[in-house]
């Protein structure tokens, strides 16, 4: 029973590794494309990041929530003002937003939500797997997956020896892992012994102690691994508060303090990428949107339909890629949310086609059971 | 029998504690009564924090936002005053020292192990000021006393504290028809309720919809803070019949008749005996004790107990500590790092947390780096207890523990802050080998591998030695 979860991570992903089960790539060979997820938990609301300008009820349904200063970005949408960094990007068609999209979820619950926006499944905590952590391994992309939080998030399980970087206080002297690593025995200690596996082949830029408190100095660091051409090709980022049920507020407030922290990291990814901006794609993921309407504490309730964010040099153009459901009553999800015209997992899986150089199709029946997701790789990014 | 069940259970022996000769009888005799917190510093009440909580936030958001609404530099001046004034930083400091002491001196050890898993899973996440002001005094005010009564008390006594109230937004929750929602045209807040069913009680395996978790809402309509121009959101919780849904309910199949405050109570005992609920909790007890996958045959006592005793805790607890005992041997169970500092804290008798009087507090100035340093620690290893992300908890899965940086950190803690909790008299080689001795059947091959690296007597050296130890794997995982 116990062994099952381990079995799938290390033992399954060796066999597979072994068979010669991957499609032979050259990646060495090709530039280095970097993936960056930045997960918003809690329900980034998609209508408050990007708002419809072209649509009046959205004003009517949102008395207290209203925002003002919105950056146009055409006759339909408009950007928060606190995403400042997209809004200069999406000038020189380096951003671009997905909007009215959902993993395929219509539960409310954040647990099943992020489990599933994690997992890429259908059924909450099936699956024990991330589609990032599947994406690279059927890629064959081993020990090059960065996390930017302690704990190791499940979208990044599903292959080995990825790492984590959050820096301790103080410098640890890697010689004590080096002395009692065999005696970790046994397939109960699989997935100890793998971790110290990765501790010890860590950079030296990973060993330095830093203030893991400060999420731009992380980002700094993330983008210095990024950048270098052998260093990791897969970020993620962990942020949380979106859950704004009270005081969601409109420019100020506890939504637009936690799009702050999106626009603050990316900021400090595109400033220190240099040119592996280029070839760079960020990418943001949350488990659902929120209601259109604002409840009882002028916040909002967990709802359906979202946005994700994006920037980049591998975008296509800026532009706002949607299939608009509207928000007259009868439009929306269950009276009450923005609907999800387009499966989100359809622009991960696409957008790990580009950065991993693979067939989407490949990628779609390796990662997501064979789910129907269009490919977006020509509408969204450069191939 | 192996050593590793007092760890399995508890939290390892201390120096001066031996094994017993029946451990499971040792274990269960623990269960009958609630020990006294043996904190002897202050140990404030919740409705006294809640005051202190509402200074704070009244103070901030009434008088020192509106009197500095044009210089913020005397606005943060006046406010990091009145983080001192209102104990907003030092409370949390002086719960967490509570908690430790109370998990390093218990003579009812497991019992304390069965508050830590409660307080876990009624978990209040970081939101607001919670962690500073409410969530140590709901551990003990409201989760320890219901730990002798049933798990349906329990969670009545958890859905109608303040703290899980305010925690779930709740207060901020009208029944569209009654009399406050029509006149101020405010809708549910699903919140609670969604967590009620989802977390705390019958979890997703009850096959609820979304028109339960509305009905459910209604129900709990009206349950909220008591606001006040003075105190705002820190009121006593009462029942607001004028926020509270008129009209019948029906929540998994059941009606509740339109019933007013009576209503939770009705509902909360059909969720709390529903047997997806007992079966979902039982689940959560034994993978906390046994193992991250318990087995149907190791489940299944424990509901058998759960209802031939109606869902007595105190029973229940017994059944989960009966199979933790009966697979013991053949199990393993990773624990997560809080539970680890308890362990290591206990077997080599460290001083954590900081002596009473040194926490003491004038409210005069921030408290001293050394009142921090147990929570400093605990957030550095990544368990900052009264501050899970989610109202889920804290994970019990070794997966979600394991990773290069959590790992690193807990070399961090046993190499370089472990060794200067040490106590003086313990600074000895041999004092290593006598906790060893009392806690693992396998000191004498731990001994030899600190022997092998040859490492020398200077401090380094010592933290190097607790590095090595309390990341073996037999320390990591029972």
């Amino acid at each position: 029973m116990n062994c099952t979860r381990r079995n799938f991570l290390i033992g399954g992903s060796t066999t597979l590794f072994l068979s010669g089960y991957f499609p032979k790539i050259s990646s060495a060979s090709m530039k280095k494309k970097n993936l960056i997820i930045i997960s918003l938990r809690g329900g980034m609301d998609g209508l408050t990041a990007v708002p419809v300008i072209g649509d009046k009820r959205l004003k009517k349904l949102r008395k207290k929530l209203i925002l003002e200063d919105v950056l146009k970005l055409n006759s339909d949408f408009g950007l928060h003002p606190k995403l400042e960094i997209f809004y200069k990007l999406w000038e020189k068609n380096q951003a671009a937003f997905v909007h009215a999209t959902n993993i395929p979820y219509t539960g409310r619950s954040h647990f099943d939500g992020q489990n599933l926006m994690e997992t890429g499944a259908h059924i909450p905590y099936k699956e024990k797997t991330g589609w990032l952590g599947r994406g690279l391994l059927a890629s064959n992309i081993i020990g090059q997956g960065l996390a930017i939080s302690l704990p190791m998030p499940l979208l990044l399980r599903g292959v080995p020896q990825n790492n984590n970087f959050f820096p301790s206080p103080d410098f640890v002297e890697t010689k004590l892992i080096d002395q009692i690593y065999s005696e970790f025995k046994g397939e109960h200690n699989e997935l100890i012994k793998s971790t110290l596996d990765t501790i010890r082949q860590r950079p030296l830029s990973m060993q330095i102690a830093t203030d893991s408190d400060d999420r731009k100095k992380l980002a700094l660091e993330a983008a210095k691994q990024l950048k270098d051409q052998s260093g990791p090709r897969v970020a993620v980022f962990d942020l949380d508060g979106f859950d704004t049920h009270t005081a969601q507020g409109g420019v100020d407030g506890a939504h637009a303090d936690e799009l702050e922290e999106v626009n603050g990291i990316v900021t400090i990814l595109h400033e220190n990428l240099g040119k592996a901006f280029d070839n760079t794609l960020i990418l943001t993921l949350t488990e659902f949107g929120r209601t259109i309407k604002q409840n009882g504490g002028y916040g909002t309730e967990h709802g359906y339909g979202s946005a994700i964010l994006m920037a980049g040099g591998l975008l296509k153009k800026s532009q706002v890629y949607t299939d608009w459901p509207g928000l007259k009553k009868k439009e929306l999800f269950e009276g009450r949310d923005l609907n999800s015209t387009i499966d989100s997992r359809a622009v991960y899986n696409s957008a790990m086609s580009v950065c991993f150089n693979q067939d989407p199709e490949y990628l779609r029946k390796e990662v997501f059971w064979g789910d129907e997701l269009a490919d977006l790789s020509q509408e969204l990014f450069k191939i | 029998m192996s050593l590793k069940f007092y760890r399995r259970v508890a939290f390892g022996l201390s120096p001066n504690e031996k094994q017993d000769k029946d451990p499971l009888n040792w274990a269960l005799n623990q269960l009958n009564s609630i020990p006294d917190l043996l904190w002897p510093g202050t140990i404030p009440t919740e409705k006294e924090l809640r005051k202190k909580y509402g200074e704070w936030v009244y103070g901030d958001r009434e008088v020192l936002r509106k009197k500095f609404k044009n210089d913020k530099n005397a606005y943060k001046k006046a406010k990091d005053e009145l983080r001192i004034k209102t104990g907003e930083r030092y409370f949390e400091l002086n719960e967490h020292a509570i908690r430790h002491y109370q998990t390093r001196h218990s003579t009812q050890p497991v019992f304390e192990r069965f508050w830590l898993f409660w307080g876990n899973h009624f978990a209040i996440s970081e939101k607001d000021f919670l962690a500073e002001f409410s969530t140590g005094p709901y551990q003990r005010e409201i989760i320890r006393p219901n730990m002798v009564k049933t798990f349906e008390e329990m969670v009545l006594s958890v859905t109608t504290s303040w703290c899980m109230i305010h925690h779930l937004d709740n207060s901020e929750s009208f029944g569209p028809n009654s009399k406050k929602g029509m006149e101020w045209r405010e809708t549910i807040n699903e919140n609670h309720a969604r967590e009620l069913l989802e977390l705390h009680t019958v979890s997703p395996n009850a096959g609820y919809t979304q028109e339960d978790v509305i009905q459910l809402a209604y129900i709990m309509t009206g349950w909220s803070h008591k606001w006040s121009r003075k105190n705002l959101e820190t009121g006593d919780v009462w029942f607001d019949q004028e926020m509270h849904q008129k009209g019948d309910k029906i929540v998994l199949g059941v009606k509740y008749k339109n019933d007013a405050k009576r209503e939770l109570a009705k509902v909360i005992h059909d969720l709390a005996t529903h047997p997806i609920c007992i079966k979902f909790i039982s689940t959560k007890l034994c993978r906390h004790f046994i193992t991250d996958e318990p087995t149907q045959e190791m489940i299944s006592p424990v509901i058998e107990a759960w209802n031939r005793s109606n869902g007595s805790l105190t029973e229940i607890h017994k059944a989960v500590i009966t199979q933790a005992y009966k697979y013991n041997e053949t199990t393993h169970k990773f624990h997560p790092p809080e539970i680890w500092l308890m362990q290591l804290s206990r077997m080599f008798d460290l001083s954590i947390p900081l002596s009473a009087k040194k926490m003491n507090y004038a409210f005069k100035s921030k408290p001293t780096s050394k009142q921090r340093q147990l929570s400093w620690i605990l957030r550095e290893i990544g368990n900052s207890p009264y501050r899970a992300k989610q109202p889920n908890g804290w994970s019990d899965f070794e997966i979600d523990w394991v990773s290069p940086e959590l790992l690193l950190r807990r070399f961090w803690f046993a190499s370089i802050e472990l060794p200067i909790l040490v106590k003086s008299e313990n600074n000895s080689h041999d004092f290593i080998i006598a906790c060893l001795k009392n806690n693992f059947e396998d000191y004498e091959n731990m001994a030899s591998l600190i022997h092998q690296f040859r490492f020398g007597t200077s401090d380094k050296d010592l933290g190097r030695k607790y590095g090595v130890i309390c990341n073996l794997p037999g320390v990591l995982k029972v």
